[in-house]
């Protein structure tokens, strides 16, 4: 596995590509706090606030199967626990809905916007880091005031994470083509804990061998990076059009819808 | 098990958000000071190790076609330190937030003090406290399996009380802790055994990552093992029973009763006074909801939610549309 796989489309070009990451991360944090501050029984508006994610990713060409299938992918907790919803609140609630009227358990009315709530909220994380490089993402965030050592971590992780998969990978391979047979629970523990033992000294080794070669490259204890971001007019703009669009939504729609 | 932005309410996630960043900004802070750069590496290969170490899966006894890993917090806390492990699993949490979106951005603070500080730090102090610095085998046995099962019940009793104070839950607050708990005991006991063997395989090949001072052997045995898998499939068994005395499932009470409808049959009856008790208590403590405030209100919204929802859906088509013909311009134009 590569990291492309995953985050492949934050390479791509686009204006919300060229946007800093400061702005894309605070508009993001700011629409997921309105959208799960929505009441229990506000679908119809949760679709004007879908508006804003699917703009992005159109704009950002990411493609928008790629974006529900993310979605699909992380779903299953909060589709389990939505579906639980109906079974404890089976109150009916009286509900119209343009030119129909029908009758609905409340536990379904909340199924509908929890699902819902989840869906546009991992969008618009899907449409911030699929349209901003991690590593833009993270002086991004160190320029926020998040601590130094964190962010130097995350960039740490998010270099090797991908590397040790595929040691991880590899030692799974070869365990598969040599057991023929279940083991049972003894032997099985056991060869797993040798496993993720062995993986662990590489990972000790590895991480020695990096050390070495950073110091050899004058690593003083901080990353240094050559494009540094700066704010542009663009990023205003941005940043008033988000702001524009969640304070129409949140002060003048809302009031109407719910 | 990740936390959820659709179970906060945004005092709780702010809350959380502000208790986490806090604590992550003092142990940086603290840790910053006395940090070498060999360890900046070293911490930072450790979260990669944690992911990897996640893809290594060992068939559960008892349920084929089931398997379980291990998510290494407490493995990290005794090697590592619980500060370094901290930071080590906090980056972990934020990269599994913002690569692989799991667990909300909103949640993020309850998962790194659900899945990251509590663990490491609770789970450290557990084993410090059991182990004792001695090198006895059972000894760090018992202690790593105590610290993992611990941590992970302690972090999983979480997120139901997470939840449980922005108010969002309609699952009674006891069933749903009772599930977690229940089954984080299986996880907690993964998590357990694999460390112990993780620890033990270390300490013979290379002492001096995991030293005790005095070399001492861990060994698995097989007799420790299935004591350990009987003595908590014991209290497993008691927690299940207990979780299926007290309520129903849902699905059998939707067939059997249904309070809402009072000309409605019941499909399924049954004429246990044991159970009809149950149904009647469930019906009494599931909360009523207040949907005759509700309803009132919705008529006058159903036209305007209708056309919320039309004009949403009409202005993605046309973004949809306008990004389409400036795309097929682009290639014409630069041959892209």
């Amino acid at each position: 596995m590569h990291h492309a796989h995953i985050d492949k489309f934050a390479y791509q070009d686009s204006p919300i590509h060229r946007l800093d990451s400061r702005v894309k991360f605070i508009v993001v944090m700011v629409f997921t706090f309105l959208v799960i501050s929505l009441p229990v029984d506000s679908f119809g508006i949760l679709f004007c606030y879908a508006v804003w994610p699917f703009a992005i990713l159109v704009i950002g060409r990411i493609p928008l199967k790629f974006a529900f299938k993310q979605v699909l992918i992380v779903s299953p907790f909060i589709l389990f626990l939505a579906l639980s919803y109906p079974f404890y609140e089976r109150g009916l609630v009286r509900t119209e809905f343009g030119p129909w009227n029908f009758e609905i358990s409340l536990g379904w009315v909340k199924c509908f916007t929890i699902s819902g709530k989840f869906t546009v909220t991992v969008l618009a994380l899907i449409a911030l880091v699929s349209t901003t490089k991690f590593s833009n993402l993270l002086s991004g965030l160190g320029r926020l005031g998040f601590p130094k050592l964190l962010v130097m971590q995350l960039g740490f992780l998010y270099r090797y994470i991908f590397v040790l998969i595929d040691k991880a990978q590899h030692i799974l391979m070869a365990r598969s083509s040599r057991r023929m047979r279940s083991l049972g629970v003894k032997r099985e523990v056991k060869v797993a804990a040798s496993m993720a033992g062995s993986l662990l000294i590489r990972s000790i080794d590895s991480a020695e061998k990096i050390n070495i070669a950073m110091q050899a490259r004058g690593f003083s204890g901080t990353w240094k990076s050559v494009n540094e971001q700066k704010f542009r007019r663009g990023d205003l703009l941005f940043a008033l059009v988000c702001g524009a669009f969640i304070m129409a939504l949140h002060f003048i729609v809302r009031p109407f819808l719910i | 098990m990740h936390m959820l932005n659709e179970l906060l309410s945004v005092p709780v996630a702010a809350g959380t958000l502000a208790v986490a960043g806090g604590g992550i900004a003092f142990i940086c802070r603290k840790v910053g000071k006395v940090i070498t750069s060999e360890k900046v590496a070293l911490m930072g290969i450790m979260g990669a190790f944690v992911f990897a170490a996640q893809m290594v899966n060992i068939p559960l006894p008892g349920m084929p076609g089931t398997s379980g890993h291990m998510v290494g917090a407490v493995l990290l806390a005794i090697i590592l330190g619980p500060h370094a492990a901290a930071i080590a699993i906090t980056s972990v949490v934020m990269v599994q937030c913002l690569i692989f979106q799991d667990g909300g951005l909103l949640a993020l603070g309850c998962n790194i003090i659900n899945m990251g500080l509590v663990p490491c730090y609770l789970g450290y102090y557990v084993y410090k406290l059991i182990s004792a610095g001695k090198s006895g085998s059972v000894r760090i046995y018992v202690a790593a399996m105590a610290a993992c099962l611990v941590a992970i019940e302690t972090g999983a009793i979480l997120v139901p009380v997470e939840a449980l104070l922005s108010g969002v839950l309609s699952v009674p607050f006891l069933t749903f802790l009772k599930t977690m708990v229940a089954v984080h005991l299986i996880i907690g006991l993964i998590e357990g055994v694999i460390t112990v063997g993780v620890l033990g395989y270390l300490q013979q090949v290379r002492g001096d990552i995991f030293s005790f001072g005095a070399g001492g052997k861990i060994r698995m045995s097989k007799r420790k093992v299935m004591v350990t898998f009987l003595i908590f499939t014991v209290v497993i068994g008691a927690g299940l029973s207990l979780l299926a005395s007290d309520k129903p499932d849902g699905l059998e009470w939707s067939y059997a009763d249904r309070p809402d409808q009072m000309d409605f049959e019941p499909m399924v009856s049954n004429g246990d006074a044991k159970i009809e008790a149950v149904d009647k208590f469930q019906a009494e403590y599931s909360p009523m909801p207040d949907y005759s405030i509700r309803s009132s209100e919705e008529v006058s919204a159903a036209w305007t939610s209708f056309a919320g929802v039309v004009g949403a859906i009409l202005t993605m088509g046309f973004i949809w549309g306008i990004a389409r013909i400036i795309r097929s311009n682009d290639k014409k134009g630069f041959g892209n």
